[in-house]
């Protein structure tokens, strides 16, 4: 996982500067931004190798965010963040393309297992 | 229900799923700022940090409140959710662990501990085509009727038992108890019974004293007429 590019999309800015900080600290390389339309102006600059996008976004949301993602860049996989504590935003994010998605508050551990096997599963 | 008090309680049911998600957010920015903390504390050994001990207690607590927190915002998410529709098809399981959750705080004021118990057979869950907000209401009707002539110390399980007739939850109380016709008698004394029955019967149900157990037998069909 080291040097690994991971994008966070997140309007919670706190909680995603956070995240990346403590990917950081794992040698990963993690980027964070708050707004869905940057995201994908930043994915077309310098595309990620997997994209951590939460659901529900202010603005441009997270499954628009996710259907433009997979029009143009299909191999970049994409993990959900949900905080709604049903699984019906998660499945159809996943109807949609997404690789899988999490519940918020996540364990990292269980974040960085699941982006190993979204890299795995798009080589 | 008429129209109007549909509006008004799909109207709390949104603004309680609207806050909910906002709390998931404050506590993942906690774990995550915790998290930040004891990977700190892990990755850097040598710097040796005044009361480290303590400092590392703390932050089980803050894991554990977290967890906590996760659980009831998870249920009262769904519970403020089961306004969306106003008669939908619910797991009757499902929702009994659900109320329980959300019950708990009441129960703990009397000091009474309430308990699920699984399905009585295996096989798939137990549906119902049911106002599901009524349905919450009914059950947890049933549990301030007991928690009422309760004394503390006691437990309540609630638990559906199935049978080829009907889809029975069942509402046992135990502990220090008068015997059963007097616990039967202070139930149907107690100013909740009534609201109990008015539920049960909006929801083409009932509601009943057990005649063998201390407690309150609750039957909902699994379809209510539309």
């Amino acid at each position: 996982m080291e040097n690994l590019k991971v994008l966070l999309v997140d309007d919670e800015e706190e909680f995603v500067t956070t995240l990346a900080e403590r990917l950081e600290l794992r040698g990963i390389q993690a980027r964070s931004v708050i707004d869905g339309e940057i995201a994908l102006q930043m994915i077309e600059t310098d595309p990620p190798r997997v994209v951590i996008l939460d659901v529900m976004m202010p603005g441009l949301g997270g499954l628009e965010v996710l259907k433009r993602i997979k029009a143009q860049h299909p191999q970049i996989p994409v993990i959900l963040l949900t905080g709604r504590g049903s699984t019906d935003e998660g499945i159809e994010g996943m109807q949609l393309g997404a690789f899988d998605y999490l519940m918020k508050p996540i364990n990292i551990e269980e974040l960085i297992k699941k982006m190993q096997e979204a890299i795995k599963s798009h080589p | 229900m008429n129209k109007c008090a549909e509006k008004e309680v799909a109207f709390f049911g949104k603004i309680t799923a609207g806050i909910t998600h906002e709390l998931k957010n404050v506590l993942a920015i906690i774990r995550e700022s915790s998290g930040l903390m004891g990977d700190i504390m892990s990755i850097s050994p040598e710097a040796i940090i005044k009361y480290q001990e303590k400092i590392q207690n703390s932050m089980v607590r803050i894991k554990d409140q977290i967890e906590r927190g996760v659980g009831l915002t998870d249920r009262l998410n769904k519970f403020a959710h089961s306004t969306d529709e106003t008669i939908a098809k619910i797991d009757l399981q499902e929702t009994i662990e659900q109320l329980i959750t959300l019950a708990q705080r009441f129960a703990r004021l009397k000091h009474v501990v309430l308990k699920t118990v699984p399905l009585n057979q295996k096989g798939p869950p137990v549906t119902l085509v049911t106002r599901h907000i009524q349905l919450q209401m009914a059950l947890f009707a049933s549990l301030e009727c007991c928690l009422n002539v309760m004394s503390a110390g006691g437990e309540i399980n609630i638990g559906i038992r199935k049978t080829k007739e009907k889809n029975a939850v069942h509402v046992v109380c135990k502990g220090d108890l008068p015997v059963q016709s007097e616990f039967a008698r202070n139930i149907s004394e107690s100013e909740k019974w009534p609201v109990l029955q008015e539920i049960a019967a909006c929801l083409e149900g009932s509601a009943n004293l057990d005649e063998t157990e201390h407690g309150i037998v609750l039957c909902f069909p699994e379809e209510i007429g539309r």
